[in-house]
């Protein structure tokens, strides 16, 4: 394995975690996948529609989301996302753990 | 339109039946809101803008196994140790017993025919081997995909931790590892010279081999003999494992010493050990003087074995009880 796919494995494994939490934390109000898909892009998170959508299915299995296939505006139907009670509560947790780690990241990074 | 049906159709096949409809329907909608994205309606859109899309999305298979929950292996991480300890523990105990018996089994049948009950004993084992890897195997097949965790069966090996989980430093044996593999060949040479043709059927005789053994010997005697060279051999491998005279094994050692002595007593005691016809064979122009004197001669000898081998147990479980007071008391 030569350097550069070392460290886009790396990568990958340090997003696999931060993306549930990015998704989470964004779905306070309601929306479908590919919006989402637009809004975390829109601050800097890219990822693929083959990621997300699996993601937002698995959240919803083990609670975190609920879903609903919705008509919005007159558009076509689509199923909307948004956070659940256990998925606040979970969110609330994980963002804690993330300030804490970020600040230790920062410092020893600096 | 076709090349997005074709397209999730093809996720769809790679989805579980339960989970298949609503997928296929928001990878549907996905593809739309791609569309749309460049301007195109779904409805509409020209075939170039379709496969750039679906192109964008990715090989349909991957995208179903980022989906699917279902485990692409027979079995995980989460099973893998135990069912490698439990397939080792299980073959490793059943084969040689198999072995023994299959082997036993066909030897009594056809009593001489070494090579047939040995065959017999090995196409035992390789088939008997296979089912055991077969069954085991889909047990953890089984447990792994029924959802189960190994902790459900209380082997949990995330079990709180302390330091009494430490195994102990390699400690002295008592029991060398040389001693019980020498134990073993003797044993196995022993075993040979009583049921290999050469030695069973020393002499050959005017119809064919002469056994050595009294040919009544075959119906309870020999295979109680190999019974308990079996659980002798048995006792030499948990030995060489063991290490130590524990109190279990100490145990195990004076019982089937006691039971050895008591079988070679009534032996030698109740039964005829040498065939007569071997005995007149091996003496085959000799007076009827000289036939008495090997017969008595034979008697002997078989008598003065027998003692000498009742004092070897005693001495070899003495020396096991004593080795085993002091382990007990840390010396």
């Amino acid at each position: 394995m030569d350097n550069d796919e070392l460290v886009q494995n790396m990568l990958l494994e340090l997003r696999r975690g931060v993306l549930s939490l990015a998704v989470l934390s964004q779905l306070g109000k309601e929306q479908y996948g590919y919006s989402l898909l637009k809004a975390l892009a829109d601050q800097g998170m890219e990822i693929d529609q083959s990621t997300l959508y699996p993601l937002l299915r698995r959240l919803e299995a083990q609670g975190l989301l609920q879903s609903d296939w919705r008509i919005v505006d007159e558009a076509r139907p689509r199923r909307y996302y948004v956070i659940s009670a256990q998925g606040k509560a979970a969110l609330a947790k994980l963002k804690k753990e993330w300030s804490a780690m970020a600040a230790t990241m920062t410092k020893m990074l600096s | 339109m076709n090349l997005i049906d074709r397209y999730v159709a093809e996720v769809g096949r790679h989805l579980p039946e339960k989970d298949r409809a609503d997928i296929e329907a928001e990878i549907r909608s996905l593809i739309e809101d791609m569309l749309e994205e460049r301007g195109q309606s779904a409805k509409s859109a020209d075939e170039k803008s379709i496969a750039e899309t679906l192109e964008e999305l990715g090989d349909p298979k991957l995208l179903a196994y980022k989906y699917s929950p279902v485990k692409r292996y027979l079995i995980g991480p989460d099973w893998f140790d135990l069912y490698l300890t439990t397939l080792k523990r299980v073959l490793f105990t059943a084969l040689p017993i198999v072995a023994m018996i299959a082997f036993v089994v066909a030897f009594s049948i056809a009593p001489l025919d070494f090579g047939n009950a040995a065959g017999d004993a090995f196409s035992r084992v390789i088939n008997i081997g296979i089912g055991i890897l077969f069954w085991v195997t889909v047990g953890f097949i089984i447990a792994e995909h029924a959802g189960a965790k190994p902790e459900e069966l209380g082997v949990s090996k995330i079990k709180a931790w302390t330091v009494a989980h430490l195994p102990k430093l390699p400690a002295k044996r008592q029991i060398g590892a040389s001693e019980v593999l020498t134990n073993i060949v003797f044993l196995t040479i022993f075993l040979a010279w009583v049921v290999l043709p050469p030695f069973t059927a020393w002499l050959r005789g005017d119809e064919g081999f002469v056994q050595v053994f009294h040919p009544n010997l075959w119906n309870v005697w020999l295979p109680i003999f190999f019974v308990i060279a079996v659980l002798t051999l048995i006792l030499e491998l948990f030995k060489l494992k063991i290490g130590n005279w524990t109190p279990s094994l100490t145990a195990s050692n004076v019982i089937l010493c006691i039971g050895s002595i008591v079988y070679i007593i009534a032996l030698v005691t109740t039964q005829k050990v040498f065939n007569p016809v071997f005995l007149e064979t091996l003496t085959q122009n000799a007076s009827a003087e000289e036939l008495s004197k090997i017969t008595s001669w034979a008697a002997w000898s078989v008598n003065l074995s027998a003692a000498i081998m009742v004092g070897i147990y005693i001495w070899d479980m003495a020396d096991s009880v004593i080795k085993s007071r002091r382990l007990a008391q840390g010396k």
